[in-house]
């Protein structure tokens, strides 16, 4: 590469890291799971699977595999590559979905997260019903990260951006910590409650928010360090998703099994219900625009994809009628 | 005379060397023998005069030559419908194909080769999906070698393909032949891993894979051959269908019985009292298009029944992923065969989800519902949440979709945590202890309407008779009888209860009235406590059996030991549990199974 490519690419690199938030498209990524339209041996049965959206949820692509294989999420690394976490294991697309390849062999089944490392997108960690699984090179190999958890089943595994090699890990007996990588866990919180989902906080590293199984919403702003219960207003406890507005700070939403969307302006100090037009009140995925704030995406067990523009003012019904989104992640 | 006994220990030995054997079929007596070839063409022409659109046809048509041109339709049908895959489909394309691929023109062998290109192939969540699907993909790999990445529906190459379906099938022949399969003994189910590993058997290039097949096929029918009453699968199952449970020779096993055993005798698809659903299992094709023959010793013991005996198993739970202490806890299986009728049981308890079958008589009879059992209808999304990764909350409801009775009060499969079982011989005792989170506050118990006689007794036994066959049936708590369509079923709505069971029959017993007038003698006492529910009785052998609800087992004053119980255990089978080495005893013939040697010994004691 000639000195000029090389500073043409720099610049194109810093005009892309520069790109005021309002400017760029965000693509949006669902897992549908499965539908409740599907009938055992039926010739109609809906498609399932992964779909992208690049505008926002006006159309939707699908992409791979179109029969079921329990595509629970999907997310896209640094570098572009789409990871899916999957019945059949973890799934790497290296061309926007086009083309698809099982990374992980017969001991790695029922994938239900992956998450790629932000700063190295050759490494990949999956949070499986059989527990933590890491690669370090894109997949080609896996290994097992088990050691320390007294019950190795994990739904979800979150890659601190302060400090990669800090990991957490949503077990069904409380909230796992790992600061080498996954090499070793130990127990940091909320001992002998199922932790459903943990998510780190868009604007402040220290800042992490966590669901649980019928105990609601913790929050840590110590960086995981400890945990408070805060279910104000939140009167379904079940929390299996949550979502941070980019754009305001202490805005957020909680999906709820049976109680449908619950907002906070205060960092979950204080739940509100946010229904209106939300037909299905089992919500296990959300995701809010960072090109558009007021947009929020709701996806529920059995009754499709929901969308609202005013931050969960109104809902409407976006698409796939009676499919159980799984998992939303936006780009 | 030690010299003597010397010679013939190693005269002993050298027949034993000399048989063992390297994938060789056993040598079988002639009419075992005829009787099957002539049961196997008979099936293969009745399935090959079919018109559905499955692999089952297209096999028997292609075999037999009968309307090829219509096979062929429906194949090419098969393989270009991309609606159709996963793993039933995986290993049926496959075996298909490598079993007519002298028959098919070159462009339907490129349609299948194609479907394997493109089609979504998912791997399942259950035992039975897994060996299909890795079946499917060895043999798939094994046929297509040395085919990169881009070939393959999960763009991995052919030798990771295969190297992944060897690893996993190597495992899964491990577990089974050590601590048992997590699907064990399912009259429903059977077809799902018998016709892969037959599939297997046929195709495999590795001589070592095809003699492991081989001996997983041999593994499969003598742990059903063990419980076999003609054509009945006798005793608990891991997961069985209502309808199957209800009906036992209306599960698909039964056919396999049928064609192997030559059990029973009537030709199922005929009765419509007994056609199993779907018409036909006709999966059994690939048993009767299969090389594979079974070896007699296994027919013996899948048909002699002219001595009761105790049959133990020890199996394992499937994989609990969440909310247990062990990923694969034991079942404890106990079942008494007899020549009329057959009792058996699991421990109880939670050992599989959705489909379980604790206990049953089960008799032989030319009626259908052939069957007495009871159960306590449990479901829970946490016990599914158990074997399944989805939310506990919304496991109940989408399981109800596909096996549409989860939640059903009325339903006639299910594991409980209430429920636990003793059995000694043809005496069983079956305590309920339901607490505040039993969703269904009852018990049921399901006795067919065309019983010869069902008579509640003033002592508070229920007897029935059916033909020869003696059953009676102790409710611990008075319960009410509700009339349905092939059954009465009995309901007991006290949450602390239980039922104590003796069977007998004219072989044992002489006549129904003595065997009322035996058993009325013995009165269960029982002993109620704050904690738990439980009893003692005495059977009418003068057995004492004292059993309290998550309690011990004391039986003539001696606690049962379930530890100690072997992975098989009875006159035919015999097999440590861990050991890998499988004995099939038949009077002085031997057949071993040693999965840790791969090898197949046979002599005579």
């Amino acid at each position: 590469m000639s000195r000029y490519s090389r500073t043409a690419a720099v610049l194109l690199l810093f005009v892309g890291l520069a790109e005021p938030a309002f400017a760029r498209q965000d693509t949006l990524y669902m897992s549908v799971l499965n539908s409740r339209k599907h009938r055992l041996g039926a010739l109609d049965n809906p498609t399932v699977g992964l779909f992208m959206s690049p505008d926002g949820g006006a159309t939707w692509q699908h992409k791979g595999w179109t029969g079921y294989i329990r595509t629970f999420y999907t997310e896209a690394g640094p570098d572009g590559v789409l990871w899916s976490a999957c019945g059949n294991g973890v799934l790497r697309s290296s061309d926007h979905g086009l083309t698809w390849r099982i990374t992980t062999g017969w001991e790695i089944t029922e994938a239900l997260k992956v998450k790629v490392d932000p700063k190295n997108p050759s490494i990949v960690y999956a949070a499986t019903a059989y527990g933590v699984f890491r690669s370090e090179n894109s997949g080609e190999t896996w290994t097992r990260r088990n050691h320390g958890f007294v019950k190795p089943f994990v739904s979800d595994i979150v890659v601190d951006r302060a400090n990669t090699h800090r990991l957490l890990a949503a077990s069904e007996d409380g909230l796992y910590e790992s600061t080498n990588s996954g090499r070793s866990w130990k127990k940091t919180g909320m001992n002998g409650r199922g932790i459903r989902t943990i998510v780190q906080d868009p604007g402040n590293v220290r800042l992490f928010y966590a669901g649980t199984e019928d105990d609601g919403f913790f929050a840590s702003s110590n960086a995981g360090k400890t945990w408070t219960a805060s279910n104000n207003g939140l009167t379904n406890p079940t929390v299996y998703a949550i979502a941070c507005d980019p754009s305001a700070a202490g805005t957020l939403y909680a999906g709820t099994h049976g109680g449908g969307v619950y907002r906070s302006l205060d960092g979950g100090k204080q739940w509100h219900p946010v229904n209106d037009g939300l037909t299905n009140l089992v919500v296990h995925a959300i995701v809010v625009l960072s090109s558009n704030p007021s947009m929020v995406l709701a996806g529920t067990l059995n009754g499709g994809l929901f969308k609202s523009t005013d931050r969960g003012g109104r809902w409407n019904f976006n698409s796939q009628e009676e499919a159980q989104v799984w998992g939303l992640w936006v780009r | 005379m030690k010299a003597m006994t010397t010679k013939k220990l190693a005269s002993a030995l050298l027949v034993m060397i000399a048989s063992v054997l390297q994938c060789t079929p056993a040598q079988e007596s002639a009419a075992p023998r005829d009787a099957f070839e002539t049961r196997r063409m008979r099936l293969i022409d009745v399935v090959s005069r079919e018109r559905d659109r499955s692999f089952n046809t297209v096999t028997a048509k292609l075999f037999s030559g009968n309307d090829k041109t219509y096979a062929l339709t429906v194949l090419d049908s098969l393989t270009t419908d991309e609606s159709i895959g996963g793993m039933f489909y995986a290993y049926s394309a496959i075996g298909t194909y490598l079993k007519f691929r002298d028959q098919l023109p070159d462009s339907m062998k490129r349609k299948i080769r194609q479907a394997f290109r493109a089609r979504t192939m998912y791997r399942g969540d259950t035992e039975n999906h897994w060996v299909m699907y890795y079946t499917g993909m060895y043999l798939a790999a094994q046929t297509w070698p040395h085919e990169g990445r881009s070939e393959w529906f999960n763009g991995k190459s052919s030798e990771e393909n295969f190297r992944e379906a060897e690893g996993w099938l190597n495992h899964w022949i491990n577990l089974s032949s050590t601590i048992g399969q997590g699907e064990f003994d399912s009259p429903t189910y059977f077809i799902t891993f018998i016709a892969p590993m037959l599939t297997m058997y046929d195709f495999a290039n590795d001589p070592l894979m095809k003699r492991k097949a081989q001996m997983m096929v041999d593994l499969l029918f003598v742990d059903y051959a063990a419980e076999h009453l003609a054509g009945n699968y006798c005793g608990g199952h891991s997961r069985d269908y209502p309808d199957d449970i209800a009906n036992p020779l209306a599960a698909p096993s039964a056919l396999w019985a049928w064609l192997y055993f030559g059990e029973p005798k009537m030709e199922l698809w005929q009765e419509n009292r007994y056609r199993p659903r779907n018409r036909g299992s006709w999966e059994t094709i690939f048993g009767a298009t299969s090389t594979y023959r079974l070896p007699e010793i296994i027919y013996r013991i899948a048909t002699d029944r002219s001595r009761p005996y105790v049959h133990t198993e020890s199996k394992r739970v499937r994989n609990v992923i969440r909310f247990g202490r062990e990923m694969n806890p034991p079942v404890y299986k106990y079942t008494y065969m007899t020549q009329l009728y057959a009792l058996g049981s699991l421990q109880g308890g939670i050992l599989q989800p959705i489909q379980q079958h604790t206990w049953d008589v089960t008799y032989a009879s030319d009626k259908p519902n052939n069957t007495v059992f009871t159960l306590h209808p449990f479901y829970s999304g946490k016990e599914l949440a158990m074997f399944f990764p989805e939310e506990q909350k919304f496991l109940s409801d989408e399981v109800n979709r596909y096996h549409f009775v989860y939640t059903n009060p009325n339903k006639w499969n299910s594991s409980s945590p209430f429920e636990q079982t003793f059995q000694h011989k043809n005496a069983l005792i079956v305590l309920y202890d339901l607490d505040e989170t039993a969703q269904q506050p009852h018990i049921d118990g399901f006795f067919p309407k065309n019983l010869d006689e069902r008579e509640p007794h003033n002592s508070g036994w229920v007897f029935c008779r059916a033909g020869s066959v003696f059953i009676a049936m102790y409710p611990l708590k008075r319960g009410e009888w509700i009339e349905e369509g092939p059954n009465w079923r009995w309901r007991g709505n006290e949450k602390q209860n239980g039922v104590v069971v003796e069977v007998g029959s004219t072989i044992e017993d002489g006549t129904f009235e003595a065997f009322k007038d035996l058993v009325v003698q013995g009165h269960p006492e029982m002993k109620h406590t704050r904690e738990s529910v439980g009893l003692d009785y005495t059977t009418r052998h003068g057995d004492r059996m004292s059993f309290m609800f998550g309690g011990e087992r004391i039986l003539n004053g001696k606690t049962i030991d379930f530890k100690s119980y072997k992975f098989f255990a009875g006159p035919f089978v015999l097999s440590e549990r861990g050991s890998g080495i499988v004995r099939m005893m038949y009077n002085n013939d031997v057949r071993e199974l040693d999965f840790k040697k791969a090898l197949v010994r046979e002599w005579r004691q």
